[in-house]
C-alpha cells in the first residue's frame, strides 16, 4: 500500500521538477541576460543575435491558431457530439466512434504531413498566398486534431443529462431541434466549457502539425495566408540549433516555461467550470 | 376483451378513447388489447399492482412510446373523434392538447418565468405581454403563485419538490391543453404536498380531462370519477369509481382492492 | 381557481403553420448533422486512402529494412522502425507498473483528501502540458545536466512522464467499470482490500487496462515533439540494431519531421510517403490490437463478452 501511495507521489514529485528546472532555465533570460519579461512578453521582435528576444510575436501566433481553430472546431465538434448522442441510430455510432478513436491515434506528424502534401497546394493553387503555408493552413490541420477531443467530451456532457429533461421538452410538444437549442445545450453548458477548454488546451500545445505548415517565419500574422509562428513552433524549429547557454536558448526554455504555467491554469479553469455544474 | 361499458353517467363526451391497444417493446407485449373511455371534465384513475403497465398505457395516449426505439403501438386511440397514430397526426401538435406530468418533478435548469411558459414560447408564442400573462394564469391554477410570485426570475431548481412537481403542472397548463395525463405525479411527494396537488387535481378537472396512473387505491378513491384496473397488462375491469370500489365485478379487482395482492 | 385562457384552442391533428415551420427547421438541422456527422468519416478514410495511395509504391523491402542515408537517395527506415519499437516497449515497462500503481492507489484507496486532489492536479496538468515542454525538459536533464547527451533511455524516460497521467486515467477508468459489488462480495467472504484488488478487481478489468494500454502504445510510437531533443536524431552507424540504450535513437515519427525539415536527399518525398504510410499502418493496428486483445482478454478473465 506504501508502495502504491509512492507511486501516486511520484506524479506530484515529477511535476515539481518540471516547475523548478523549467523556471530555473527559463528564467535566465530575465537575471543572467537581463531582458526584461514585460519585453519579452510584449513585444514582438524575435532576433537574438541582436540580443531581442520578444517573445510576444509567438504568443500573438500561438493565440491566432488557436481560435482559428477553435473557431472552427469547437462549433462542429459539438455539433458532432450531439449529433452522437441525440440523433445518430447504433449503425452509425458504431462507425463513428471507432473513426474518431482512429482519428485520435494519428500521429500529429502524420496530419502535419497531410497537411503538407494535400492542404498547402491546396492552398497555393486556390488564393493568393504564395507559398500556401501560413496561419489558415495550421488552423485547419488544428481544427481537424482537436475534433475528437470536442466530440467525445460532448457527447459526455450531453449523456449526463438527466432524460427526464428531454422527456418534459418533448412532452410539451417541442420538436427534437428546440429540445436541443432550448433545454439540452443550456443544460450541458458546463460540460460543453470542459470540452472546449480542453480543446484550446490541446490546440496550444500542438507542435509538430502545424510546424510543418505554418511556414515557421519570425513575423505576426498578417493575414489568414501569411506564413507565422507559435510558441510551440519556434522551439522546434530553432532549438536544435540552439547552444546552451546563449540567449536564443533561454529565450526558448522560457518559452517553454510559459507555456507550462498555460497549461497549469487551463486546469484550474477546467476546475472552475466543473465546479459551476454543481 | 372488454366492452367499453355504457354508464349510466355517460352524457359527458368520451374525450379521448383507446380501442384494442398493443403496446410492444420488441417482442414483449406489454399492453393486451386495452380499451378505455376517458370522458371530458372528468378524471380517470388508472390503478393496478407495479409493472402491470398503467404507465406504459398512459404514455400510448400521448405517443411518449415514439422515442423509444423498438417500441410499438397498435390499436386506435382518438383524440375528438381523430386517431392520433393516423398518418396524418403530428406527436408535436398532440401533445399541444394532450398534457403529461410526470412522476419525478423535472423543470428545466431555468428560471421559474421560463419553466412556465416554456410551452407557449415553443409553440411560437412571442408576446412577452401574453406569455406574462399565461404565466400568471397557469401559476394561479397550479396553486403556486402566491409562493413563487415574487421570484419568478429565480432558478426552478431552488423550489422543494412538491413546489417543483406544481410547476410542472403549471407548465403543462400553460399550453391550455385539453387533456391532462399524469403519471403518479405525487408519489415522490411528502404528504403535505400530496395533499395539495390532489386538491388541485380536484380543481383542474373542471376544465380539462384528466387521467392519472396511482399505485395508491385510496388515492383514486378520494380523486377519481372513473377507475380502470390493470393486471398484466389487460384492462380487467372500468367502471364509476364509487362501483369499482363497493361492487367491482371480476374477482381479479376484488382481490386487488381487498389486499390480497400486489 | 383554473382560468378560462383567451388563447384559441388548437383542434385537429394535422400539422399546420408554425408546426409545419418548427419541423422543416427540424429536418433541416438533422440533415446538416448527418452531413458533419459523416464528413468526418468520409474525410478519414480519403485521407487513408491518399496516403496509401501516395506511399504504397515506397514499401519495398529495401525501404522497410534499410538503412537511411544522409545525403543521397535510396534511404530506408529499418533502424528508425526498431527504435521506435525499442523505445516504446522501454517506455511501457516503466510506465506501466507506476502508473497501474498510482491509478490503483487512487481509485481504490484513496478517495477524498489533499494528497489526492494534489496527485489530480498534477496530473491533469501532466496530460495538459504540450509534448514539447516535455521534451525540453528532458534535452535539460538528461543531455544537458546528467550530460548524456542523446539517448534511448533519455527519450524513454521523457515519455514516461508524458504518458503517466493517461495511463493512469486509462487504469482508473477501468477500474470504476467494474461494479462495486464484485469488491463487496470479496470483502464479505474475508478478502483483504490488496486480495481484493488483486485476484478479483484487476482481473475484471483487464480487458479495458489492455484495451487502454495499447491505445496510448500507439500514441507513444508515433511521438514526436518530446524525443526530438532527447533521443535525437541520428542512430549510429555501426550497430543501427543496438540494444544499448544509451545511445542516439531516431524513431520513424521523428524520421519524418526529420526527412521534410532538415533532410537534403532527393527522394524527399518518397521515404516521407512510405514512413507516413507505415506509421499510419502501425496506428490502425495498434487500434485493431487494442479491441481484439480487450476482448480476448475480458472473455479469458471473466468468462464473458464484454
Amino acid at each position: 500500500m506504501i508502495g502504491l501511495r509512492v507511486a501516486a507521489g511520484f506524479v506530484i514529485l515529477a511535476m515539481a521538477a518540471l516547475l523548478f528546472y523549467l523556471s530555473y532555465e527559463g528564467t535566465k533570460t530575465f537575471y543572467v541576460d537581463r531582458f526584461p519579461l514585460w519585453k519579452f512578453l510584449f513585444t514582438t521582435t524575435f532576433d537574438p543575435d541582436i540580443g531581442k528576444v520578444g517573445a510576444g510575436v509567438f504568443i500573438v501566433g500561438t493565440i491566432a491558431v488557436t481560435l482559428f481553430a477553435i473557431c472552427i472546431g469547437g462549433p462542429f465538434g459539438i455539433a458532432v457530439g450531439v449529433f452522437l448522442s441525440e440523433i445518430a441510430p447504433n449503425r452509425m455510432t458504431q462507425i463513428l466512434k471507432p473513426a474518431i478513436e482512429v482519428m485520435v491515434g494519428i500521429p500529429s506528424v502524420v496530419y502535419g504531413w497531410l497537411g503538407l502534401t494535400l492542404l498547402v497546394p491546396l492552398i497555393r493553387t486556390h488564393t493568393n498566398s504564395p507559398s500556401g503555408f501560413g496561419l489558415a493552413a495550421a488552423g485547419i490541420v488544428l481544427a481537424i486534431m482537436i475534433l475528437p477531443t470536442v466530440i467525445t467530451l460532448s457527447e459526455d456532457a450531453f449523456r449526463s443529462l438527466p432524460g427526464a429533461l428531454k422527456e418534459g421538452s418533448l412532452a410539451l410538444g417541442a420538436t427534437r431541434f428546440q429540445t436541443i437549442m432550448r433545454v439540452l445545450l443550456p443544460s450541458a453548458s458546463s460540460g460543453l466549457a470542459v470540452a472546449l477548454i480542453l480543446g484550446i488546451a490541446r490546440a496550444i500545445g500542438e507542435t509538430l502539425a502545424i510546424q510543418m505548415v505554418i511556414g515557421n517565419a519570425t513575423q505576426l500574422p498578417l493575414g489568414i495566408f501569411a506564413p507565422t509562428a507559435a510558441l510551440t513552433t519556434e522551439i522546434v524549429t530553432d532549438m536544435p540549433g540552439a547552444t546552451e547557454g546563449t540567449l536564443l536558448e533561454h529565450a526558448l526554455f522560457s518559452m517553454a516555461f510559459l507555456l507550462l504555467l498555460i497549461a497549469m491554469l487551463l486546469i484550474v479553469f477546467v476546475r472552475l467550470a466543473l465546479r459551476r455544474r454543481t | 376483451m372488454i366492452d367499453v361499458p355504457e354508464t349510466a353517467t355517460s352524457s359527458t363526451a368520451n374525450k379521448l378513447t383507446a380501442t384494442n391497444v398493443d403496446v410492444y417493446y420488441g417482442t414483449f407485449q406489454a399492453i393486451k388489447h386495452a380499451s378505455l373511455a376517458m370522458k371530458a371534465q372528468r378524471v380517470t384513475a388508472l390503478i393496478g399492482p407495479s409493472g402491470c403497465g398503467k404507465s406504459t398505457f398512459l404514455r400510448a395516449l400521448d405517443r411518449m412510446h415514439d422515442l423509444t426505439p423498438g417500441a410499438r403501438v397498435t390499436g386506435e386511440i382518438l383524440l375528438d373523434g381523430e386517431n392520433i397514430y393516423g398518418p396524418d397526426a403530428d406527436p408535436v401538435v398532440i401533445r399541444h392538447r394532450i398534457g403529461m406530468v410526470f412522476q419525478r418533478p423535472n423543470p428545466f435548469p431555468k428560471t421559474i418565468f421560463e419553466n412556465v411558459i416554456y410551452g407557449p414560447r415553443i409553440h411560437g408564442e412571442r408576446s412577452h405581454a401574453v406569455l406574462v400573462e399565461t404565466a400568471e394564469r397557469a401559476l394561479r391554477a397550479a396553486a403556486l403563485w402566491d409562493e413563487v410570485k415574487d421570484r419568478l426570475q429565480r432558478s426552478a431548481l431552488d423550489l422543494s419538490g412538491g413546489q417543483q412537481q406544481r410547476l410542472c403542472i403549471a407548465r403543462a397548463i400553460a399550453l391550455n391543453p385539453e387533456v391532462l395525463l399524469m403519471d403518479e405525479p405525487a408519489s415522490a411527494l411528502d404528504p403535505i404536498a400530496t395533499s395539495k396537488i390532489e386538491d388541485l387535481i380536484g380543481e383542474l378537472k373542471a376544465q380539462y380531462t384528466v387521467v392519472i396512473v396511482t399505485h395508491s387505491m385510496q388515492q383514486a378513491a378520494r380523486i377519481s370519477d372513473d377507475t380502470a384496473f390493470f393486471h398484466l397488462g389487460e384492462i380487467v375491469e372500468v367502471g364509476d369509481t364509487n362501483q369499482i370500489f363497493t361492487h367491482p365485478r371480476e374477482k381479479r379487482t376484488e382481490d386487488y382492492i381487498t389486499g390480497r395482492f400486489g | 381557481m383554473a382560468v378560462v385562457a383567451a388563447r384559441p384552442v388548437v383542434s385537429g391533428l394535422a400539422a399546420t403553420g408554425n408546426v409545419r415551420e418548427r419541423r422543416i427547421a427540424d429536418a433541416i438541422a438533422t440533415v446538416v448533422l448527418w452531413v458533419m456527422a459523416s464528413s468526418i468519416i468520409v474525410l478519414l478514410v480519403a485521407f487513408i486512402a491518399y496516403m496509401v495511395y501516395l506511399g504504397w509504391s515506397a514499401l519495398t523491402p529495401d525501404f522497410i529494412f534499410g538503412v537511411p542515408r544522409a545525403t543521397t537517395a535510396g534511404g530506408g527506415i529499418g533502424p528508425e522502425i526498431y527504435n521506435s519499437f525499442y523505445i516504446l516497449i522501454l517506455t511501457l515497462l516503466m510506465t506501466v507498473p507506476i502508473a497501474v500503481a498510482a491509478g490503483v492507489y487512487l481509485q481504490e484507496y484513496e478517495h477524498a483528501g489533499r494528497f489526492r486532489n494534489v496527485v489530480q492536479f498534477c496530473a491533469e496538468s501532466l496530460a495538459t502540458i504540450p509534448s514539447v515542454v516535455m521534451g525540453l525538459f528532458g534535452l535539460l536533464i538528461f543531455v544537458y545536466l546528467f550530460k548524456w547527451h542523446f539517448t534511448a533511455l533519455g527519450g524513454a524516460l521523457t515519455l514516461t512522464l508524458l504518458n503517466l497521467p493517461s495511463l493512469m486515467r486509462v487504469t482508473q477508468e477501468a477500474l470504476a467499470s467494474v461494479p462495486d459489488t464484485i469488491r463487496e462480495a470479496s470483502m464479505a467472504l474475508g478478502g483483504t482490500k490488496w486480495q481484493t484488488i488483486t485476484r478479483v478487481v484487476l482481473p475484471s478489468a483487464i480487458g479495458r487496462l489492455t484495451t487502454g494500454v495499447v491505445l496510448v502504445a500507439g500514441r507513444i510510437f508515433g511521438e514526436t515533439a518530446a524525443l526530438i531533443f532527447t533521443a535525437g536524431l541520428s542512430v549510429p552507424y555501426n550497430n543501427p540494431y543496438s540494444l544499448n540504450p544509451m545511445r542516439p535513437a531516431e524513431t520513424l515519427a521523428v524520421h519524418l519531421w526529420y526527412t521534410h525539415s532538415e533532410s537534403i536527399v532527393p527522394d524527399v518525398a518518397r521515404i516521407g510517403n512510405g514512413s507516413a504510410l507505415v506509421l499510419l499502418l502501425m496506428v490502425l493496428l495498434f487500434n485493431l490490437a487494442a479491441r481484439v486483445l480487450g476482448r480476448q482478454l475480458t472473455k479469458r478473465f471473466t468468462g464473458r463478452a464484454e
